[in-house]
């Protein structure tokens, strides 16, 4: 027996959520949909079930994150109930849902506490560069070591702690048993999809968005390997400078490219932005850039006298490290992946 | 006179002639007694068919004409028309069926098709030699009509009665008028209250100088026919006279000791037994109610004009036509259907609109403030296992849009819609979509199982099944369960036995035809118009009352009527009067006189149908069927035998 809780249509639309309560279950939008199948059938189930307010069964369900948002259900909807964007509504929902510390939730919610956060790491970084009296030299080595702690960190004490609750909520409360072995076997399917987003391509809209998002996921990840174990900024090797010139400019141009289709509002997938959506894009976008200048001007020998420059991509990169990774829009890096492997361990359970 | 027949044996295309032989039909009768022209056709309905059909009758003479084609519900009207067109009385036709009951029934033996077909006409051609011209029975009709009930579709077929010129006695049971729409407040799309409708009406019926509104009334005897019906009506007084000063009326009811259930309320509050329903109803005069008055004097000593000398009285009024619009009752869900008087904040749709109404600024019942309201749809109607199959067609709207009313004037109200399929049909879509947008909730039940209405620790829950989450128990906890209650015939519908008007399956009462006749009843001279024929929102009762009332009106206009003469002839001679045709008569047709001191049958041309139910009864064979008579019958018999 689930109880009906009409309230929770008011607290999705803090997600971004829209006119959920429009919708009279026609169904078009499932059957549009190029990634819905039999065994998991989406959008309407999850729309029928937020209208409810049926949060326990949104909260063990993968299918939010097993939509990859080409938008045609929206496109298609003929009560204009979003559908799309409400998918999109309920990965934030549940991201939240899987943060133990609950500020995703807030941020996701109050865009005044989003920019309080980042003014308050911004005014931090300025202090501390203060306090080592703007010298480069120690700048650019705290800001190595910075990066490297923050990933552990932020790993450890938030992103695996919070899998862990996804995997809890989603495979343990829905009672699915799970022989160990299938965990290992399903692996394959957690990586594939990680590095590559192949589900996207099943999505019948432009495969160009597929390529983009590709290309910078292997830009980013590449860039991160570059900056913190060769140590991008410090390196000698012309390889790794030229690797990280390349990578960092791949990001700042197919995030601009974001940006301006954001702007345009003319697919789908872009019409709706939340200011999640804006922060992730434009932070890649900006640290893309930073560093690109930071290196180039480090080459030139300009960086002692225009240390600002420094300051400015440390800041990009605090706030990004501190809020977009551990609470914002990044961790749909890892729960999309782990929804596939996942799903992929349940499927073998049967 | 000798008959001269002409016979037309139509092919009906392929229809007839691809399985009967019809060249051989008209060869086997050419020569029949009377037939003095046979011909066959393509299509006898055909224009140039009919045109020949009008020469060969004016050119030779004939004096009867047989068609053998199809059904004549299709086509007895078209050559009667043709023969008319002739000169010669439309009743010399007769029509022969070779269509439905010959080829397509006997599409598998083209032999044995041919040979019914050659009997069929055989007989048909009997019957034209006995048959003789006839001229319709002529009736006066007095320009009056009595309009039973003065609801909305009442007072409205009254109006354009009177205004077209005819005589309108308008008789009301209650002491009020405005009838079910009275109780309504305010109305979908436009936001007046029906009380407005019923003021407009009333203003327009009392400013008719034809219109006479009778209040307190009923009609207790009805005789006579189609033009010319004498009701004798009852009026039960007020006990109160119309010079009354308002004042001193108030205080009367302010001292009246009894109170009482107040209907008008549908139970939620409590009235005296001097009383009028709301402030501004009409007519202004209260009231009083006898059945609950004790007569302790009370309301005497402080008004004047409270007259308990005031006797009922009997008037007979002659009129042409009755228009009955007598309306609905609500359905009044049986004890323990849905938790409805068992759990206490249980009530129908009606009452609900009453607590609306009477809520001020919080929704309360009961003293408590209501926040989630359950409404269950289809209670009365579309029942499963009930016997009500019908849907109520405004029950739906009317929820929704109460709905919505309770949602936007009262704050954080939850409206959950626990239905079996919405039919906010038509212009009325509109309110779905203004609810669903609002956030309602919809669930939908299986038929075979509907919602639960239970009480668990101290609070009403519902469950259902519902159809669009699959595989999953749904429940609210409610603070007020609305059962959204659909109409029912008038529980005293005595007046439908008085007049006899036949009622459908549902007991509402039946028209003759459902799309061509709506409004006319098998009692020729009385029509129906409301909800007293059905479900209807208040458009649809005004639809028909304008309807009832020109089909009325087209009665009594020209001062008489033209029957059919199709109908039981009575030979006095033989007539021993036994009753028999009497008991026999569905539509009470007969009754006795006197004849040279002896007692026998009367049949009331007006009322009578010519259905022939009587004839077989009569012990002595003193009736007759003009038109079918047992000569007729017996010579169609004898023909459709083979021939040794």
């Amino acid at each position: 027996m689930a109880r009906i809780n009409p309230e929770f249509t008011n607290k999705l639309k803090s997600y971004g959520a829209f006119d959920v309560n429009a919708c009279y279950n026609c169904g078009n939008c499932t059957a549009v949909c190029a990634l819905s199948d039999e065994n998991n059938s989406f959008p309407r189930k999850m729309i029928r079930y937020s209208v409810l307010g049926l949060e326990e069964e949104i909260e063990v369900s993968l299918e939010p994150w097993l939509c990859y948002y080409c938008g045609e259900c929206s496109a298609t909807c003929p009560r204009q109930a979003e559908p799309g964007e409400l998918m999109m509504s309920l990965r934030r929902w549940l991201t939240a849902k899987y943060d133990w510390t609950g500020l995703s939730g807030l941020l996701y919610r109050s865009l005044s506490a989003s920019l309080s956060a980042f003014i308050l790491l911004a005014v931090a970084v300025i202090a501390f560069a203060y306090r080592q009296d703007f010298d480069p030299g120690r700048l650019l080595h705290y800001g190595h070591y910075f990066e490297m702690i923050a990933i552990a960190g932020v790993f450890a004490v938030i992103l695996l702690p919070n899998l862990i609750r996804m995997w809890y909520m989603t495979i343990i409360k829905t009672k699915t048993k799970v022989p160990a072995g299938n965990y290992f076997k399903a692996l394959g399917e957690l990586f594939v999809h990680m590095f590559t987003q192949k589900r996207a391509l099943g999505c019948d809209d432009n495969q160009v968005r597929w390529f983009e998002h590709f290309i910078l996921v292997i830009g980013y990840l590449t860039l991160l390997f570059t900056t913190v174990f060769l140590d991008w900024f410090a390196s000698g090797s012309s390889f790794v400078i030229a690797a990280g010139y390349i990578e960092s400019a791949v990001i700042f141009t197919i995030t601009f490219i974001f940006v301006l289709s954001r702007f345009n509002k003319k697919e789908e997938v872009s019409k709706h932005a939340h200011p999640s959506d804006w922060f992730f894009v434009i932070w890649l976008f900006l640290m893309g850039l930073t560093a690109f200048f930071v290196r180039l001007f480090i080459d030139l020998d300009l960086l002692d006298g225009n240390i600002w420059l420094y300051i400015v991509h440390l800041i990009i990169l605090v706030q990004w490290a501190l809020i977009i990774v551990p609470f914002g829009k990044w961790t749909h890096f890892l729960y999309r992946s782990f929804a596939m492997y996942f799903q992929k361990v349940k499927e073998s359970a049967k | 006179m000798k008959k001269k027949i002409g016979v037309y044996i139509c092919h009906c295309g392929g229809n007839i002639a691809d399985y009967v032989d019809v060249e051989r039909v008209r060869e086997a009768i050419k020569d029949e007694e009377g037939v003095a022209l046979a011909k066959t056709t393509m299509f006898a309905c055909a224009d140039s068919n009919q045109k020949e059909m009008v020469e060969d009758i004016k050119s030779q003479g004939l004096n009867g004409v047989v068609v053998a084609s199809c059904s004549p519900k299709l086509h007895l009207l078209t050559f009667r028309a043709v023969t008319e067109r002739a000169g010669l009385n439309k009743y010399n036709y007769v029509h022969a069926n070779i269509r439905e009951q010959v080829s397509w029934a006997h599409s598998d033996n083209k032999a044995g098709a041919t040979e019914k077909a050659i009997r069929i006409v055989r007989s048909a051609i009997a019957k034209a030699n006995c048959a003789g011209s006839l001229e319709p029975i002529e009736v006066k009709s007095t320009k009056a009509v009595a309009v039973i009930g003065a609801g909305v579709a009442g007072m409205r077929a009254a109006i354009e009665l009177a205004e077209a010129g005819a005589e309108v006695f308008l008789i009301e049971r209650e002491f009020f008028v405005g009838g079910r729409v009275a109780q309504w407040d305010n109305l979908c799309v436009s936001d007046e209250t029906g009380k407005d409708l019923v003021t407009r009406l009333y203003d327009r019926v009392m400013s008719h100088k034809h219109v006479t509104l009778f209040t307190g009334a009923e009609v207790v005897e009805n005789s006579g026919s189609v033009g010319n019906f004498n009701l004798k009506v009852k009026v039960t007084p007020r006990y109160i006279r119309l010079q009354c000063k308002k004042g001193e009326l108030q205080k009367a009811i302010d001292v009246c000791p009894v109170e009482v259930p107040d209907e008008f309320n549908f139970n939620i509050t409590t009235r005296k037994a001097i009383y009028h329903n709301y402030p501004s109803e009409y007519p202004q005069l209260p009231a009083i109610d006898m059945k609950n008055c004790t007569r302790c004097g009370e309301c005497e000593k402080v008004c004047s004009n409270i007259d308990f000398s005031q006797k009922t009285e009997y008037l007979n009024l002659k009129v042409g036509s009755i228009l009955l619009a007598t309306g609905f009752d609500p359905y009044e869900p049986k004890k323990g259907e849905f938790g409805y008087g068992e759990i206490d904040n249980v009530v129908t749709l009606p009452q609900f609109k009453r607590i609306v109404h009477y809520s001020g600024d919080k929704l309360t019942y009961k003293g408590k403030t209501i926040k989630h309201i359950a409404y269950i749809y289809c209670v009365g109607s579309r029942q499963v296992d009930g016997e009500n199959k019908y849907c109520s067609r405004y029950c739906c709207t009317s929820n929704i849009y109460t709905a919505i009313g309770v949602k936007k004037k009262f704050r954080d109200v939850y409206n959950y819609h626990f239905n079996r399929g919405i039919r906010t049909y038509g212009k009325q879509e509109v309110l779905y979509d203004e609810s669903s947008r609002l956030g309602d909730i919809y669930l939908q039940s299986f038929e075979h199982e509907p919602p639960l209405v239970e009480q668990k620790d101290g609070k009403t829950v519902v469950s259902i099944n519902d159809i669009l989450t699959t595989d999953k128990k749904l429940e609210v906890e409610a603070d007020l369960v609305v059962l959204v209650t659909g109409m029912v015939p008038r529980q005293d519908n005595s007046i439908g036995n008085l007049l006899k008007i036949p009622k459908g399956r549902d007991k509402f009462f039946n028209e003759i035809h459902m799309k061509l006749r709506p409004v006319e009843t098998v009692i020729d001279g009385i029509t129906i118009a409301g909800a007293s024929q059905g479900p209807k929102n208040i458009k649809e009762s005004i639809n028909s009352a304008l309807a009832a009332a020109t089909k009325s009106f087209s009665l009594v206009d020209a001062g008489k009527l033209a029957l059919e003469p199709t109908i039981v002839k009575v030979d006095e001679a033989l007539c021993e009067w036994c009753g028999k045709c009497d008991e026999a008569c569905p539509y009470s047709a007969f009754d006795k006189k006197e004849v040279d001191g002896k007692i026998v049958a009367r049949v009331n041309e007006t009322i009578c149908k010519g259905c022939g139910m009587c004839l077989p009864v009569c012990p002595v064979n003193a009736l007759n069927l003009v038109g079918s008579t047992d000569k007729e019958i017996e010579n169609m018999i004898d023909a459709l035998l083979p021939t040794v």
